[in-house]
């Protein structure tokens, strides 16, 4: 929660917070219109949710709502996850279900992505955090959408583009992180 | 003048009024005023203490309806959990609209001054306080014109607030800096949430 006001301040969308109740443990947070990034993707709706508002059919992709695609929304993710990375925050629990697209407020404005449940989030300068953070993401993405890799892709390309020079040492230290898994070497 | 209710409180403050004076004529007086009634003895300091019994808000330091409620809101949960940290719930609300710890500073920041022409009046209350006489004793306290809360659009002083809340080397600021609709919705986001976490913020 103490993350939020940092965050928005370095111009991460993050939720506005409307109230604290610090004795009861209450948080509340503003309202987003819009919808998980789970449920935009293929085989991200469960049975029970399917559809967003009600509105799609079937077979309607439910990002045509938002008159954006597949790979602009993945443009959208790898942004906002390089400028939380840029401010030294890591998110501790990327998946799509801790993203949501908010509906445009005007007809000239555009969907903007914004990252929520901060929960395991915490304060690191180290490549080896903001590697593992995309890890956990790459594998949320891999377990939840089917053939995913080319999502995973273009969330990657965009957030290389935005990380600039920190990008080279980030990505050759995803690789290693892809190849021993999240945790570090144990001992034994 | 607008009412709102919360009630999740208890109704001794579960009411509360909002009212924007703009063309305000006695502001100077206002504030002598509230200093005076603060320290005024017997019936006649009751009396006057009840006549100047709101948060007299310098308008052009609030940036949306949205930011001086949650600054209430704050005020009133302090209030029920006996944690004010200033006299009462009325400077309560200056006090969580500043982004430090001062009272002294947060009423000359946020409370009425003498140059002040735009003042937001609040009063917290129980629902047995009709609207009617709330506003008539605001009209009684303030000279100038109730105006609807919305020409608060007109009033708010971005610069001033960007100063408080040492926003102008943030990225958010800087990144919306050409567009001042995007830029003004940047700054009231921040300064909704600053409020909001007050409490809990070293």
């Amino acid at each position: 929660m103490c993350w939020l006001l940092g965050l928005s301040r370095s111009g991460v969308n993050v939720p506005g917070v409307r109230m604290v109740d610090a004795s009861e443990g209450l948080l509340g947070i503003e309202w987003i219109e819009g919808s998980s990034v789970k449920r935009l993707l293929p085989s991200g709706a469960e049975d029970s949710e399917e559809g967003v508002d009600g509105v799609s059919a079937e077979d309607q992709n439910p990002l045509d709502a938002f008159q954006l695609s597949v790979d602009a929304l993945m443009g959208l993710i790898g942004v906002e996850i390089a400028k939380m990375h840029l401010a030294d925050i890591v998110h501790g629990d990327l998946t799509t279900s801790n993203m949501m697209l908010r509906r445009p407020s005007s007809p000239d404005s555009t969907p903007e992505l914004v990252l929520i449940d901060f929960g395991l989030s915490y304060h690191s300068t180290l490549v080896e955090d903001k590697a593992v953070d995309l890890y956990v993401l790459e594998r949320a993405f891999a377990s939840t959408h089917p053939d995913s890799e080319p999502m995973f892709a273009s969330v990657l390309e965009a957030y290389g583009k935005k990380m600039g020079k920190e990008w080279t040492a980030l990505r050759r230290r995803l690789d290693d992180v892809r190849l021993r898994g999240r945790k570090r070497s144990m001992v034994g | 003048m607008e009412s709102l209710c919360y009630p999740q409180f208890d109704s001794r403050h579960s009411q509360v009024h909002i009212a924007l004076f703009r063309n305000v004529s006695n502001a100077a007086a206002v504030k002598a005023r509230i200093i005076a009634a603060s320290t005024a003895e017997g019936e006649f300091g009751e009396k006057e203490r009840e006549a100047v019994n709101f948060a007299f808000v310098e308008a052009r330091m609030i940036t949306s309806k949205l930011h001086l409620e949650t600054a209430i809101y704050q005020a009133i949960l302090a209030e029920s959990q006996n944690g004010l940290r200033t006299r009462t719930v009325h400077s309560e609300i200056l006090y969580n609209l500043n982004p430090t710890h001062n009272i002294t500073e947060a009423i000359r920041r946020y409370g009425v001054s003498e140059g002040t022409a735009d003042v937001l009046v609040v009063r917290i209350d129980s629902p047995d306080l009709s609207s009617s006489t709330v506003e008539q004793k605001m009209k009684e306290a303030v000279k100038g014109d109730i105006v609807p809360l919305s020409e608060l659009s007109q009033v708010t002083d971005w610069a001033t607030i960007k100063k408080y809340h040492k926003l102008n080397n943030e990225l958010a600021i800087k990144e919306a800096a050409n567009n001042p609709s995007r830029e003004h919705a940047v700054v009231d986001n921040i300064v909704v949430t600053s409020v909001a976490m007050k409490s809990v913020m070293g």
